[in-house]
């Protein structure tokens, strides 16, 4: 039966743009519990606008994409507590763009800041 | 704004005013994080100002997405539903005053997997009107006899095919039969148009009238000697009109390997609408096929931009017969 909604919060000019990360793999968080609210690394560019992603003691290289296929980001807002027979059963609005992604794909890198030095 | 739209036993699809689409979930091993507010290295070159650092905050993560593939309105349902309760005329209406198979176009927008454009089209295609605020599809005597009242009044007035004038279409006319189902006949087998003093005429379709007469002479039998039929077609059609086998496209298929040749009703709307149980239905029906004959039953199954040779190359095997090229199934036919 019908059907959620899909519309977007304000003018299109006016949709957010997001960026999209995406990373080969899982991350964890380094003692167990949870990912919210905690950091995950710190993402920088190089001159060549080549990003760089530092997690932990690893270092991602990546590169910037755009995305031939972009994507839209779909809040689902609180449905009516009983909907109507004929109206929609469900309510998303669209909050975001989303055009570019950084795309990580080598191996993680360890970073050692100290290399005994063999005698 | 989109809608998705389908009921639970159907694999739902999303629509914009006028197009719909497929909705797949695409899983990735890989995780995806979105960040608002991200800069690229783009913007940040733009602004030097902002070489501070930015505190992000990812907003979510995911493994999988929703993806959208355009795909054909899926509008067999259309038919089906309209079907429930076809208006046979005025007369008719009276004993079936409770059947409730009735469905308002809001109706039709919430069961239809298909955008509101691609269905109000399909409705017109269908020769659907709206009789008390409800879509209703006529019966096909009732459509016959309401053609037949037109084109017996053209024959007796002498007028032309292509000036057929509303008005006295509707004065002479209208004791017989409501005067919106015959405003809607001409509209369904003509063209619309207003003369310089403001006149409303019809300019009847010629195909369109001999193809309704082909049927009517055709569902009353399994099938007809070839000949016989023209003969008997060319005779029923109103005067100045000329019937073609052409005109018989998605309705009609001709036999022309039996002795003597023959012609029986194929409809295409009767024939499944996924394209595996359509091409398998059709080769039911006939082992192989030339492409001519097999395309008015295939066409309708085009994606955006796919041709019936892709179709016929996806699903049919190729051969050659009398020196003619012929398509069959790819697999043995239980």
């Amino acid at each position: 039966l019908c059907d959620p909604v899909l519309s977007c919060s304000g003018s299109a000019g006016a949709l957010a743009r997001w960026v999209l990360v995406e990373l080969q793999g899982e991350v964890e968080p380094r003692q167990g519990g949870e990912l919210a609210g905690g950091l995950l690394g710190d993402l920088h560019y190089t001159c060549e606008g080549v990003p760089v992603l530092i997690v932990g003691h690893h270092i991602l290289y990546g590169k910037v994409v755009q995305l031939e296929k972009p994507f839209a980001v779909l809040v689902k807002e609180g449905g009516a507590p009983q909907p109507s027979p004929g109206g929609p059963h469900g309510h998303y609005t669209v909050t975001a763009l989303i055009k570019t992604k950084l795309l990580f794909k080598t191996r993680p890198k360890p970073i050692i800041t100290h290399v005994p030095k063999k005698v | 704004s989109l809608v998705i739209r389908g009921e639970k036993d159907e694999q739902a699809v999303l629509c914009s005013k006028d197009k719909t689409y497929d909705m797949k979930i695409a899983d990735t091993s890989n995780m995806l994080l979105f960040i608002p507010g991200c800069k690229t290295p783009e913007e940040l070159n733009a602004d030097p100002t902002s070489c501070n650092i930015i505190h992000s905050q990812i907003a979510g993560f995911s493994n999988n997405y929703w993806e959208l593939r355009r795909c054909r309105p899926k509008l067999k349902k259309l038919r089906k539903l309209l079907m429930e309760d076809p208006y046979g005329g005025p007369d008719r209406c009276k004993d079936q005053t409770l059947t409730f198979s009735r469905y308002t176009t809001e109706d039709l927008l919430s069961l239809i997997q298909a955008s509101e454009e691609e269905i109000l089209h399909q409705l017109q295609v269908m020769d659907a009107c709206k009789i008390e605020g409800y879509w209703r599809i006529l019966e096909f005597d009732y459509k016959m006899k309401l053609l037949d009242h037109v084109t017996q009044l053209i024959d007796s007035e002498s007028w032309s095919l292509s000036k057929v004038p509303l008005r006295t279409c509707l004065e002479e006319l209208g004791s017989l039969e409501p005067r919106e189902m015959i405003e809607h006949i001409l509209l369904s087998y003509g063209r619309k148009y207003v003369d310089d003093a403001g006149e409303v005429f019809f300019e009847m379709h010629e195909d369109k009238i001999c193809r309704a007469i082909a049927q009517m002479l055709l569902q009353n039998a399994v099938k007809f000697n070839l000949s016989e039929f023209q003969e008997v077609w060319q005779q029923s059609v109103p005067e100045g009109m000329t019937t073609r086998l052409d005109q018989l496209k998605g309705l009609a298929l001709v036999d022309r390997s039996s002795r003597p040749e023959t012609i029986f009703l194929l409809k295409v709307e009767d024939l499944p609408e996924d394209n595996q149980e359509r091409f398998n239905s059709l080769f039911g029906i006939r082992e192989k096929w030339t492409e001519v004959d097999i395309t008015p039953y295939i066409q309708d199954l085009c994606a955006e931009k796919q041709t019936v040779g892709a179709l016929l190359t996806k699903y049919a095997r190729c051969s050659t017969l009398n020196g003619v090229k012929v398509y069959s199934s790819r697999r043995p036919i239980s």
